[in-house]
């Protein structure tokens, strides 16, 4: 057992493994990424991200208010798709095709293209048609810049979502849903009292994956708007990234608040999970 | 089968006929030595003109040293190249020659022992005097300067010629011009906020130019604690009149769109340094760009030019091929071919070995220099100039106002001192 999945053993804790350890152990020092010496300072870094550093604290409070937006609605839109492409017959290859599509690209490219979009083609829409409520700074604007980012994060990630609840609507036995509609349920009641509780499991893995990925969100921020205007949109990895690499080249403290992340990651879905299997044992 | 065999007998008289006279002819030749070095440059807009001058190089080291120099050449954008040069020099993978950042990186880079004394190399001997102070450290030269600056902001001789506008010296004359600009419904500043670094240059140049004229006992104060922003508060002066007087949309523009919109004269001035005059020139050959100090108060002195060096070359003291290092260093500077390079990359000479015509906007600035109107570039850490970007871009989207930034600039310079001092 041990010979089969050593190669990948051997990868993952070269390059995952070993490098979170010396995270764990640079985020007890004071190192600057560059010194060959450093000292140990204990919880030092740590007491101060959580105390005296307003900016940090606020791009944790902005990280949150954006996984909750993106988890609510990466997944009700991910299941309105699915549910959509599902009832189609002969176009459903098609449109899980094109939804699909927008998660093969890198966040990056994507975050261009919707940076053209946002500059340049909105407001030329605005401006010759009657929809002038499109020309603002979607970019420029803190107010509007956090839903530009949502609408390219959501664009991007809600087709593989879509794939998961697709593979488990197409698991929900047609029986039952007969045996519903003759019943005398109509197709709501059917899709909240069926189709719901059997797909929950699929539920409880996109959720974790929302969660999961939205905490460690960069590649959209960092091309739409680099968390910008100044730090309106700064989310946490973004000022992890600041602080190692910008500023004072703090890499230590860097550390600890990357470890700080890691914890909070690691406790929520760890709570969501553990809720939502009590959910899905009572169905 | 007869033809067959004598042919291929034939071509195995050739073949080894061939591997003879080969053979002799290496012979009367010594082996040449193998050297290769690493350079790290953060000039990927210049990766053409610098691999050619490495091959002038590499024929010359061969012709004179017999020296076979292979030149690893890596160029990452400038944006991650001091990150990636961070990492290299500590995993103990230094680069042979690297750039660095003269007044940011010398003190951190130096302290950690990652600086190559070059007090005694040639070309320290040609290097004018204003520019050789800026990279000397500690009493030692420790890099060679590649791109230094004399820069304000750049103006478009054109809309000012054709209004009757001079560049003005004061605030109150700025504001007349802005006045006038605006009459003619054109926009007075060109804003391009996107990269924070952009934004930052407005604080650099007023900050400069109030810190020399009023305040020069600024940066010590406050490297010794005792100071603050709230003395210069006078800063911000100039800072709001080019905010109120700016294009729309300003984060939406960065310094590619933003030398297209001022190449196409969509505003009469742009806090940019000379070092966008190709990308300028590039939307708008025939465009005539005027560089001006920028007036930061109403005593006309204070606008000053900004000299700086800013990307330098510097040799690894782990270096195996110091001999090489140093003699494709010397080569940068060398008599014959140096002007053509700095010539070609549009820099400023920085050494008696540059002979070549500069550019007229160089020479307009140069012309504030030689006038005294000119402030060596001042050494904050790299730390407030990043909070700086920031805070700009947060009082333009009124995410902050001025106590925010005169409030979070102190607590960044203090931060990078405790930094430092450990």
């Amino acid at each position: 057992m041990l010979a089969f999945v050593f190669p990948a053993l051997l990868f993952y804790s070269v390059f995952m493994l070993a490098p979170a350890i010396g995270g764990i152990w640079y985020s007890l020092t004071d190192w600057n990424g560059l010194n060959p010496s450093y000292k140990l300072v204990g919880f030092a870094n740590y007491i101060e991200a959580l105390t005296d550093d307003p900016i940090y604290l606020k791009s944790v409070f902005f990280t949150l208010k954006y996984v909750m937006f993106m988890v609510v609605l990466q997944n009700a839109f991910a299941l309105l798709l699915a549910v959509l492409v599902e009832s189609r017959r002969r176009s459903k290859v098609w449109f899980r095709t094109i939804f699909m599509m927008p998660n093969m690209m890198s966040m990056i490219i994507g975050g261009f293209m919707w940076m053209f979009i946002f500059t340049k083609v909105l407001p030329y829409i605005a401006n010759h048609t009657i929809l002038h409520f499109l020309d603002r700074s979607w970019i420029g604007d803190p107010g509007y810049s956090f839903y530009a980012i949502l609408i390219v994060a959501l664009w991007g990630g809600v087709g593989y979502l879509m794939i998961i609840y697709i593979a488990a609507l197409q698991g929900v036995p047609q029986n039952l849903k007969e045996a519903a509609a003759i019943d005398g349920a109509n197709k709501i009641q059917t899709f909240w009292r069926v189709t719901l509780p059997m797909i929950l499991p699929a539920v409880t893995i996109g959720i974790f994956v929302t969660l999961n990925s939205s905490f460690k969100v960069f590649d959209v921020v960092y091309a739409l708007t680099g968390g910008g205007p100044g730090r309106a949109t700064q989310v946490i990895a973004l000022n992890i990234l600041e602080e190692a690499f910008y500023r004072n080249n703090r890499y230590g403290y860097a550390s600890a608040k990357a470890m700080i992340l890691f914890v909070i990651v690691c406790l929520i879905t760890l709570v969501q999970l553990r809720l939502m299997k009590i959910r899905e044992v009572e169905v | 089968m007869k033809k067959v065999l004598s042919l291929t007998f034939g071509l195995l008289i050739i073949v080894f006929m061939l591997t003879v006279i080969t053979g002799f002819d290496r012979k009367t030749q010594a082996p040449a030595r193998q050297a290769e070095l690493k350079v790290f440059m953060s000039f990927p807009r210049f990766r053409d003109q610098f691999e050619r001058y490495f091959n002038q190089f590499k024929a010359k080291e061969k012709a004179e040293k017999n020296i076979d120099v292979t030149i690893k050449l890596e160029m990452p954008n400038p944006d991650q190249a001091g990150q990636i040069l961070r990492a290299r020099l500590a995993s103990n993978d230094a680069p042979d020659l690297f750039t660095l950042h003269a007044i940011a990186d010398i003190p951190t880079f130096y302290k950690a022992g990652y600086l190559t004394d070059l007090s005694n190399q040639p070309f320290v001997g040609a290097l004018f005097g204003n520019v050789k102070e800026i990279v000397t450290y500690d009493g030692k030269v420790v890099a060679l300067p590649l791109e230094s600056l004399a820069w304000g902001y750049l103006y478009n001789k054109k809309i000012f010629s054709d209004l009757g506008l001079t560049p003005p010296q004061t605030l109150d004359e700025m504001k007349a011009v802005v006045n006038k600009l605006k009459a003619k419904k054109i926009t007075p500043f060109e804003l391009s906020f996107q990269e924070s670094w952009i934004p930052q240059l407005m604080m650099a140049l007023s900050l400069g130019g109030i810190v020399t004229s009023e305040h020069p006992d600024f940066v010590d104060k406050m490297n010794k604690g005792k100071g603050s922003y709230k003395e210069v508060e006078s800063v911000f002066n100039i800072i709001d009149l080019i905010m109120q007087n700016g294009t729309d949309k300003p984060f939406e523009v960065g310094s590619a769109a933003g030398s297209a919109d001022f190449a196409n004269g969509k505003a009469a001035m742009w806090v940019q340094g000379p070092w966008m005059a190709e990308s300028i020139l590039k939307v708008n050959p025939g465009m005539k760009i005027g560089v001006a100090p920028l007036p930061v108060s109403n005593d006309p002195e204070a606008a000053m030019i900004n000299l700086a060096v800013s990307t330098s070359l510097a040799v690894s003291p782990t270096s195996k091929n110091k001999e090489v290092a140093f003699d494709l260093l010397n080569y940068i500077l060398d008599k014959k071919v140096s002007s053509a390079l700095f010539q070609e990359l549009k820099f400023n000479p920085v050494a008696s070995v540059h002979k070549y015509k500069s550019y007229p906007w160089v020479d307009e600035a140069m012309a504030y220099v030689s006038k005294g109107k000119a402030y060596k570039d001042l050494s904050l850490p790299q730390a407030v100039t990043d909070e700086t970007a920031k805070m700009l871009q947060s009082y333009y989207a009124k995410q902050a106002t001025k106590d925010d930034i005169i409030k979070a600039l102190d607590k960044a310079w203090a931060d990078s001192i405790k930094a430092s001092s450990n």
